[in-house]
């Protein structure tokens, strides 16, 4: 067998490996080189970046439901500047793709973002979160509204030629024309899914379980409703797909790319089990093996 | 052994790595000792220190739980049964901890650690006076370091619900220490909370004398506590629990709020879980 076969093309970044791990989940990476070589990962996404530092949402943040995990960080992040100056060289070092996430609550915010990271040395791709209210149009979530959305990326795709990766949530009732629109706008690809708006309370003190009362939703719990996801916004669009939502194992990874996936994200399992991706790429290549599949590529959407 | 300077940590890099169940039992109405043959955590770990527990293989509970460790044995230990193995003293509250209760001798779990910040010991050589006040279950996390510092002098509070919920006075009756013991019911020893406990003998606890105060135990009586004790002369750590999703650093989802002016929100894991007094926004 090729040792290439697992390699995988997002916009202009080749992956080694179809497995990244998820934003948020990894800290800033350099938590994580004490379990395995991280240079043996597709990629990683960074924690979400803002243009300012933000403090984050008061505790408790997370709770854990059946089979999954309630957070409420509130994307606390140190801001673009201290992210350049002091996440950055860590990552500049790992010979694995950094795709930066980056939020905003304004259109100009996204844009901002994306052009001063433009050029920046060891960068290869950003990833919009585009779940987070748009203060500027009363809140609404720019991931919610087809033709917000599309503009929004449209601007960004003009401030940046780096490969542009948009994030969707999953709180919408049509998650196929939000991934046209995207795709329409200049998207190199989308991912999807961002966590499950959630809450849950303690009977006992009446008081919600997270400080924020709502929550996102991840882990196993979410699995299954994410990949529907997935395999709608495969039908809809032509870009590729990373797709993420509970996947805690290879064959979980598998399940993703069948229903038209290119590459995952792991976020959640990591946590749990600071190896799992690794072990993931180990689970797809031995599946690879015992299935006589030459190249993962021809596993994408290849069900039904 | 902890370092003189700051911080007990040296801090090692922690390991994830299977270690074996060898023993699990009750040892009082909800508390429970569980021991674990795993050399390379058990050899490592400081006192305040704290490892992270994945229960079951399936995800029920699906998160890893923290614990502090309670005794550990180094792998040159004079009884060859415990060498190697590390102890930690757990209360059955929930989900988790109720499915540890039914773990067996032989039984492989996986751990992660040694992690987080421990109790950082007073500067060296020191004759220190040393105040330990533990509320349940916390005061198995300060025991280790009592154990660390037995040359000392070291005075012990500790306090519970009821005389049920007090732990770890035969343990501190071998040290050379002075212990206080009360129950909220008046059940054992002072009728009262650990805290005004420790506030009925404030008079030992003299103006003149520096003491090194370490405490565990809910957020309540730790706020009640910091209260008390802001004099000088007391140079006060608090070990804190939070709810964890990683133990690691990586999640952001442990946080306290600290008077840090830029990064109000620090994590209980990696920046702590121990914290001096005065850093911490009580309010
Ligand atoms: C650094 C650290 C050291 C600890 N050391 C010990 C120890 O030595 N012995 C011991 O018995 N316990 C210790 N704890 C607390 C222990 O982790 C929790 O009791 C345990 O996670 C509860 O799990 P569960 O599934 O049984 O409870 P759940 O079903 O998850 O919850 C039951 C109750 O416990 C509370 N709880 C859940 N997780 C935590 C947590 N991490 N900290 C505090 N409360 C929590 C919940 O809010 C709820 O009220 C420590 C916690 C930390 C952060
Ligand atoms: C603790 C935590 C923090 C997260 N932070 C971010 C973030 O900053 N930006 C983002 O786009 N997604 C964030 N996410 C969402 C994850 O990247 C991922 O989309 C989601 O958790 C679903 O995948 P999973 O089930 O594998 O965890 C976060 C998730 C968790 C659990
Ligand atoms: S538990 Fe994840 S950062 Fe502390």
């Amino acid at each position: 067998m090729r040792n290439n076969n697992l390699r995988i093309k997002i916009g202009k970044m080749v992956l080694k490996n179809p497995v990244i791990v998820s934003s948020g989940t990894f800290g800033f990476g350099e938590e994580f080189e004490d379990f395995f070589d991280l240079n043996q990962l597709g990629a990683v996404v960074s924690k979400g970046i803002s243009l300012k530092p933000m403090v984050g949402n008061p505790p408790p943040r997370i709770f854990e439901t059946e089979g999954g995990l309630i957070n409420s960080i509130g994307l606390q992040n140190p801001g673009l500047q201290e992210f350049i100056r002091n996440k950055l060289p860590y990552y500049r070092r790992l010979k694995t793709h950094l795709i930066v996430n980056i939020f905003g609550n304004t259109q100009t915010e996204y844009i901002e973002l994306a052009k001063r990271l433009e050029g920046v040395r060891g960068i290869s791709g950003l990833e919009m979160n585009i779940s987070c209210p748009n203060i500027k149009k009363g809140g609404i979530v720019f991931g919610s509204d087809p033709r917000m959305a599309f503009h929004l990326i449209r601007k960004v795709r003009k401030a940046t030629t780096s490969t542009l990766i948009v994030k969707l949530s999953p709180n919408v009732t049509d998650i196929a024309s939000i991934a046209k629109s995207v795709e329409e706008g200049g998207a190199d690809a989308v991912s999807l899914v961002n966590t499950f708006k959630a809450m849950a309370i303690n009977i006992h003190s009446k008081k919600p379980e997270v400080g924020n009362i709502i929550g996102g939703l991840s882990g196993p719990a979410i699995k299954p409703i994410a990949l529907r996801m997935v395999w709608e916004a495969h039908q809809a669009i032509k870009i590729p797909i990373i797709g993420m939502g509970g996947i805690m194992k290879a064959e979980d990874a598998i399940e993703f790319i069948l229903a038209g996936a290119s590459a995952i994200q792991m976020g959640t399992a990591n946590l749990i089990n600071p190896r799992a991706a690794i072990e993931t790429i180990q689970g797809i290549k031995k599946y690879l093996v015992q299935n006589k599949i030459d190249r993962i590529q021809t596993l994408i959407g290849a069900f039904g | 052994m902890p370092s003189s300077s700051g911080r007990t940590s040296k801090r090692f890099m922690p390991f994830q790595i299977d270690g074996t169940v060898v023993q699990n039992r009750q040892i009082k109405s909800v508390y429970f000792i569980l021991g674990i043959h795993c050399p390379p955590i058990a050899n490592l770990i400081q006192p305040g220190q704290f490892i992270m527990l994945k229960i079951s293989e399936d995800h029920s509970p699906l998160l890893r739980r923290p614990f502090s460790v309670y005794k550990t044995y180094p792998e040159n230990h004079p009884a060859k049964e415990k060498r190697g193995c590390l102890f930690i003293c757990y209360k059955e509250v929930g989900k988790g901890t109720h499915k540890m209760t039914t773990l067996q001798k032989g039984k492989i779990l996986n751990l992660i650690g040694p992690l987080g910040n421990g109790f950082t010991p007073p500067p060296l050589p020191s004759s220190a006076n040393i105040i330990l006040i533990g509320g349940g279950v916390g005061i198995v996390s300060v025991y280790p370091f009592a154990e660390a510092f037995n040359h000392l002098k070291l005075f012990v509070f500790i306090g519970g619900k009821t005389k049920k919920d007090i732990l770890c006075v035969e343990d501190f009756k071998k040290l050379n220490s002075k212990i206080f013991v009360s129950t909220e019911n008046g059940s054992l020893g002072f009728r009262g909370t650990v805290v005004d406990l420790f506030l009925s003998q404030r008079k030992i606890f003299t103006e003149d004398k520096k003491y090194y105060l370490y405490a565990c135990g809910p957020m309540p009586m730790l706020k009640a506590l910091a209260g008390k004790i802001k004099s000088r002369n007391f140079i006060a750590q608090a070990s804190l629990e939070a709810r964890m999703g990683c133990g690691f650093g990586a999640c952001w989802g442990c946080v306290i709020k600290t008077n840090h002016s830029q990064t109000p929100y620090q994590r209980v894991c990696k920046e702590g879980p121990v914290f001096s007094f005065k850093d911490i926004c009580w309010d």
